[in-house]
């Protein structure tokens, strides 16, 4: 069975995981002019990723495998649980509210991991299963490493 | 069929039944402190004391086991897929048996009343056949990492052996002739501590480790030699002390601490290699706890005394890793519960603070210094008994771990009251 849906996803939820870790040393070395662009481009990746699973990923999996919507729904719900953070992350930067940007990074670093974990587990493995093939045009869409 | 559970929150607990275990663990590590102003003395200078008994049942069974109960319904369904049947009356039942049977043993330890005895070892059994039979039906459908699932199916035969071995040595108490008593408390020790605590880290720290700090999986040979090696030595141990080798016994259970000890290093290895560059207080007890088992393993390799061993891994291990993981693991669930609230009932007006406001990072900080100065008196004062400084080292661990205890659990109970401040604004 091909597993081209979890490696590649999963190797892109640890491109998002660096660029958290970048963020967060950001904020340990307590220069503003770094702290904005790296979670500018933390915000982003996710955004990117999100994207490609809400516009390409998830839809085309629902539709041969109903039992997936359930689990989609699930893991909808929880991307906007981090664009919720994403908000919250963006309005800390802009008023320089450092122990802010540390918290809501935490808790997106905690938010994030517990969900790749299922996605990586449960989702993706069925995603291969149904998709087989058609696996590698999606994957292909994701940024190049 | 892929498994589907666990995906979503609804398969979770509520988060009473994880939060009642949390909140009433400290109160058990504030009375040993207690026990150690009281007689710092007698608790440390030899295992045997009735004192230290009772001071090693409260720690063992009213800290860590209740801890590690109360994470295990809450993570089985999150981390295995498999949500634990019945789990609020399971978990109430539990605890309702986990609680009174553990202060009644330690009493029964401590002052030596044949009822009390009676009556603690009775309520253990009966909690801890309830907790295995349903968490063991979790695991048994648990999908997920095998590694993982193996550590920690390992684990739950290793506490229904350390209850084996604890009620056979109950009998013994009530009068029963055991031959080689001193080899059995031995090994009913290895069981509890090595299997029973050692698995359950080993199992969750898999999975978690790599996750809290991003760091490198496990490498293959360490999670797949590491649960089956601690337990074989136990299992050799028990075989030994069964036919009378104490020496062969006791070498076994050094085999399976050397086990540990391996997934310390490594574990240290790769949070050396973390690629989140904050150390938190939760790495920080991560630390404090893998070098408490190299120093114990080492105490151990070398003769040291047996007093020294104990005091590094319950106070050292036993005590640290779980506070670290509360640190965490509360105000996680606190979010995470309060915004799958929040979506149910769309009310997104109310902001949901981030989680170190549920749980503040400095006030953990000073929890963990005040922690660390009751494990280093505690550890001169089991090291060097009869020492004119000894009775004042463990008096002096006694009130810092009191201190440290009572700053746990006002951390956890100002992290619940947040939660059921937001709780209320989101009707």
């Amino acid at each position: 069975m091909t597993s081209v849906i979890t490696d590649s996803f999963t190797h892109d939820h640890h491109r998002c995981d660096r660029l958290l870790a970048a963020a967060e040393t950001s904020l340990t070395l307590g220069d503003w002019s770094e702290i904005a662009p790296a979670a500018q481009a933390l915000v982003a990746a996710m955004e990117q990723h999100f994207r490609l699973e809400e516009e390409t990923l998830f839809p085309q999996l629902a539709q041969v495998f109903a039992v997936a919507a359930n689990p989609i729904e699930v893991m909808t719900a929880e991307h906007a649980q981090m664009r919720a953070l994403f908000e919250d992350l963006t309005a800390a930067v802009g008023t320089r509210d450092k122990d802010a940007c540390v918290g809501i990074l935490e808790t997106l670093h905690f938010v994030g991991q517990q969900h790749n974990y299922k996605e990586e587990t449960v989702l993706y493995p069925m995603a291969d299963g149904a998709l087989r093939e058609r696996g590698e045009g999606i994957a292909a869409c994701l940024p190049a490493q | 069929m892929l498994n589907t559970t666990g995906l979503s929150l609804d398969q979770a607990p509520p988060i009473t039944v994880p939060f009642a275990f949390f909140l009433a663990a400290p109160f058990f590590a504030m009375l040993v402190g207690l026990l150690l102003v009281w007689q710092g003395e007698a608790v440390l200078a030899s295992r045997w004391s009735p004192a230290a008994l009772a001071a090693t049942h409260l720690l063992a069974l009213g800290f860590l086991t209740q801890i590690m109960c109360g994470a295990l319904f809450q993570m089985l369904p999150v981390l295995a897929g498999a949500p634990v049947p019945g789990v609020v009356p399971v978990g109430r039942l539990t605890q309702l048996c986990l609680v009174p049977g553990s202060l009644a043993l330690s009493w029964g330890l401590y002052a030596g009343g044949r009822v009390w005895l009676m009556a603690g070892g009775t309520a253990l059994a009966v909690g801890v056949a309830v907790f295995a039979s349903a968490v063991g039906i979790a695991l048994a459908r648990a999908r997920g990492v095998p590694r993982t699932l193996m550590a920690m199916r390992l684990a739950l035969v290793a506490l229904v052996m350390t209850l084996l071995l604890g009620l056979m040595l109950l009998t013994a108490l009530l009068g029963a002739q055991i031959p080689r008593f001193s080899a059995w408390v031995d090994l009913h020790l290895a069981w509890g501590l090595l299997g029973w605590a050692g698995l359950l880290i080993m199992g969750v720290g898999y999975q978690v480790v790599p996750m809290f700090h991003v760091t490198p999986g496990y490498p293959a040979w360490a999670t797949r030699a590491g649960a089956p090696l601690v337990i074989a030595g136990l299992l050799g141990a028990t075989l030994a002390t069964g036919m009378g080798r104490v020496d062969a016994a006791a070498w076994l259970s050094l085999f399976a601490a050397v086990g540990l000890a391996v997934f310390a290093m490594v574990t240290l290895s790769l949070q050396r290699r973390r690629e989140r560059p904050r150390i938190d207080v939760t790495l920080l007890y991560w630390w404090t706890a893998m070098l408490a088992i190299l120093a114990s393993a080492a105490a151990w390799l070398l003769g040291g005394r047996g007093e020294l061993v104990g005091v590094l891994m319950l106070l050292g291990v036993g005590v640290a890793l779980p506070t670290g993981m509360l640190l965490k693991i509360m105000p996680f669930l606190s979010w995470f519960h309060l915004q799958h609230r929040q979506v149910g009932a769309r009310r997104f007006a109310v902001r949901l603070p981030h989680m170190q406001v549920f749980i503040p990072e400095r006030a953990a900080r000073v929890q963990l210094g005040v922690f660390l100065a009751a494990l280093l008196c505690a550890s001169l004062a089991a090291g060097l008994p009869g020492h004119p400084l000894a009775g004042w080292l463990g008096r002096t661990a006694g009130a810092a771990l009191l201190v440290s205890s009572a700053l746990l659990w006002w951390l956890q109970l100002g992290c619940y009251r947040r939660y059921r401040r937001i709780r209320c604004q989101l009707g």
